[in-house]
């Protein structure tokens, strides 16, 4: 057993109301900068949808992840031997029209106008020519476009759901759609740094955050085109690559990352995990069905007694072992197994967790608005014992969250369903009846536990929610440097400025 | 969604091409290599006589390539000397009347710029001034020379014996290898007219034009190897014709122009099947047509 801690990330999808105040968040601390215009390290999704960069899922056309090539898992995007040929031209990048041209508004117009008949108006141009520009496409282009016949319908995790309902889910009354906000997933078994040439990016040993060392990237942006979930982006301006750095000055100051912070709707939970290194290949390497049973497996307890032993052999501090014992990530992925990797059947082990959502069910209760097929003796079993109805699909939930096994996703769906009848009884009805107790027993759930997800949903506090242990920077940085070096100094910009070619 | 195997969509191909191109960019810049201006060092006038002038110059031993200097400063005007000395090609593109006889009595052989400063100029000018009473070293008789050998040694198939480039990589002569050797310094079929013996001997002896002293500094030829290149440059001189090499290179060009337009050809081949950005196959699909790009 090698024991490593990990910070990860719980989104509880029910609670994201597609603000995108996360990625503003995020845009104002990190890419705000020259060539960084269309990096969106956060981007919140409407699913069904294309997402961004523009289907982003589909791997025959980017060639992320991995795959198993006769039996041994190799990077999807190139052999070592394809890699060199194709140093110098990859042909599976994603181009800026799969992004999108950053644009901005000529507002000065508006006050500078000569006088006409007509109202100024701010004109779009385009942040990378400075031209004005027709805007085609943007980071959030379907934004609450559910049942957009280009985008919506172009969603490939639809795939395998049957003809009937996908019309349906274009239809006007029925159409449904859910957010999905996305960082980069600091994976165990990373493709970006498996297919970098320079050796420039590398996992954290502490916590497990994934980074490009800018003074190494030699842009080849192989890592571009080998990341599944397309976060690493290419700054056109330094010629380096850039991604999502979980704010790790953040976290090493006892705060939580930015997008995290700023959550309105406080989907979001952070915490340690300790996982089993040695565990990765194997986990990384079983079939499609066994993929989360094996992630889970990875994940350690950290109230066992021989996995604590084995964390501080591996000189895992008592901090961080307390902070994984608090941690609310380790609740909802391990405790109550109701969070999930987003896409495992890419194999690149995420450490970020996504709880999936509960359909949008409530409004059907109103008698005028078109009521679903479901029965009508009691609205609140009516989901529990027929998930099928539910206006998400699990199909479509299982494409996202579970490499297409319904079963996984019926598990968690039921699980958050008993939450709330349960919670519903009882503060609604004033007392907790059998039936509602053993939905609860159906879904694998005791009612303390039940109580715990219950107030760890919806009334937790900041501390709750984000639970980091002390990162002890100031010895990390005795062994490597001088600690006062940068005293005195404001600690805004470059220490160091990112130059094209070094 | 299925990938139609495409010679342009593989890996292979694609890489193929471009490889190509590579290969042959490398070859046209491999043939245009070029040196680092000498820088000076200072020194007592006689040294920068001794490494920079000798090779065409003599003091009271009559004329070589260029005139005998014994005495120039009573010839020339102080001020005059200096500036040709420091800049000869811009005095001579001037057409100045003294540079013009000057070039018509030697041959048409230009004095080349050494990169002097204006204190190296000085320097010298001090001990042209001074040099009757200094004793210039008198240069040992060269050992007869071979003709074989000499080709040999100008076209690289003999080794130089301290390792110096063969002369076939910047000058040709007539009908020597393949193009008739480099362009990028001047031909060399006449040279054996235009320099006379002595004076072509001692200029490879002692090698004085800025661009060629860095590329033999501590590489000078052996006495016999001096030999050898004289014979081979009397014998062309007799019979060859001069600048077959820029015929030759005006081949070279059109060979390239032409290879790397059937490349660009063969590339046009696949340039509509580039790969199509996603989102806009995705709008193309639905019906919209992009504003940008039709």
């Amino acid at each position: 057993m090698d024991v490593r801690t990990h910070m990860s990330m719980i989104f509880h999808l029910d609670k994201c109301i597609g603000c995108h105040t996360c990625s503003v968040a995020c845009k104002n601390l990190w890419t705000d900068r020259k060539g960084a215009e269309y990096m969106w390290w956060n981007n919140v999704e409407t699913r069904p949808g294309t997402g961004y960069p523009t289907q982003w899922e589909n791997q025959e056309h980017f060639r992320g992840g991995w795959e198993k090539k006769k039996g041994k898992l190799d990077l999807k995007l190139h052999s070592r031997l394809e890699g060199i040929f194709k140093l110098f031209y990859n042909p599976s990048l994603p181009d800026l029209r799969d992004y999108y041209e950053p644009f901005t508004f000529d507002y000065q117009n508006l006050f500078n106008s000569p006088k006409k008949n007509v109202q100024p108006i701010a004109e779009p141009i385009s942040m990378i020519t400075g031209d004005p520009i027709d805007i085609e496409t943007g980071p959030n282009w379907d934004d609450d476009l559910g049942g957009s016949n280009i985008y919506a319908k172009n969603d490939l995790n639809l795939e395998g759901l049957p003809q009937e309902v996908r019309e349906q889910m274009n239809e006007l009354e029925r159409l449904v759609f859910n957010y999905l906000p996305r960082i980069c997933n600091h994976c165990l078994n990373p493709a970006c740094v498996a297919a970098c040439p320079s050796g420039a990016i590398y996992k954290r040993d502490e916590d497990g955050v994934v980074l490009v060392n800018e003074n190494d990237c030699r842009a080849w942006r192989m890592c571009v085109a080998a990341c599944p979930y397309k976060k690493v982006y290419y700054n056109w301006n330094t010629g380096k690559s850039e991604k999502c750095i979980l704010c790790f000055p953040r976290m090493e100051t006892g705060q939580a990352p930015a997008c995290a912070h700023s959550c309105v709707g406080r989907i979001r939970y952070m915490g340690v995990l300790l996982y089993d290194a040695d565990q990765i290949p194997k986990a990384a390497e079983v079939s499609d069905d066994e993929l989360i049973a094996a992630h889970r497996e990875m994940i350690l307890d950290p109230f066992d007694p021989k996995v604590i032993a084995a964390a501080k052999e591996n000189g895992i501090g008592d901090d961080w072992i307390e902070s994984a014992q608090n941690s609310p990530a380790y609740k909802f992925v391990k405790e109550w197994e109701i969070a999930l990797p987003l896409h495992p059947e890419f194999r690149t082990m995420v450490m970020m967790y996504y709880i999936p959502p509960l359909s949008p069910v409530v409004s059907v209760t109103e008698k005028s608005l078109f009521r679903l097929d479901l029965m009508q003796e009691d609205y609140d079993f009516e989901l529990f014992d027929r998930l099928d109805a539910a206006r998400l699909p699990i199909k479509y939930l299982a494409n996202l969250f579970s490499a297409g096994d319904e079963g996984i996703i019926r598990t968690v769906l039921r699980k958050l369903l008993a939450v709330r009848i349960y919670m519903r009884r009882k503060t609604v009805h004033g007392k907790v009846d059998s039936v509602s107790r053993k939905t609860l027993a159906e879904a694998g759930l005791t009612e303390e536990q039940a109580i715990d997800m219950y107030k760890m949903t919806t009334l937790p506090t900041m501390e709750e929610r984000f639970v980091f242990p002390n990162y002890h920077r100031e010895m990390s940085i005795e062994a490597m440097l001088d600690p006062l070096t940068h005293k005195g100094e404001v600690g805004l910009g470059y220490i160091q400025q990112p130059k094209r070619g070094e | 969604m299925k990938i139609r195997p495409k010679i342009w969509n593989s890996f292979g191909g694609r890489s193929f091409v471009i490889l190509l191109l590579c290969v042959f960019f490398l070859l046209l810049g491999g043939c245009q290599t070029s040196a680092e201006p000498a820088s000076q060092a200072s020194g007592a006038g006689q040294d920068l006589f001794e490494s920079n002038c000798m090779s065409c110059h003599t003091i009271g031993a009559g004329a070589l390539v260029g005139p005998d200097l014994e005495g120039v400063l009573e010839r020339r005007d102080r001020e005059w000397l200096a500036e040709f000395i420091r800049v000869p090609d811009q005095i001579i593109l001037s057409g100045d009347p003294i540079a013009m006889e000057m070039l018509a009595e030697f041959n048409n052989v230009e004095m080349p710029n050494l990169g002097l400063s204006e204190s190296d100029v000085e320097a010298l000018l001090v001990f042209l001034e001074s040099s009757g009473d200094i004793e210039l070293v008198a240069e040992a008789p060269l050992p007869p020379g071979d003709i074989y050998r000499g080709e040999a040694i100008f076209a690289g198939g003999n080794a130089l014996e301290k390792g110096g480039t063969p002369c076939i990589a910047c000058h040709s002569v007539d009908n020597i290898g393949f193009l008739s050797g480099g362009v990028l310094g001047p031909d060399l079929t006449k040279v054996y007219t235009r320099y006379g013996e002595a004076g072509l001997a001692a200029a490879i002896k002692n090698i004085a034009f800025p661009t060629m002293r860095d590329v033999y500094v501590e590489k000078d030829l052996s006495d016999q190897e001096v030999a050898d290149l004289l014979a081979y440059f009397a014998d062309v001189d007799t019979g060859g014709k001069e600048d077959t090499a820029s015929g030759a290179s005006t081949i070279f060009w059109g060979v390239g122009l032409l290879g790397a337009a059937a490349l660009f050809g063969f590339m046009l081949l696949f340039w509509s099947q580039q790969k199509e950005s996603l989102s806009d196959r995705l709008r193309k699909d639905a019906g919209i047509t992009s504003r940008r790009h039709s």
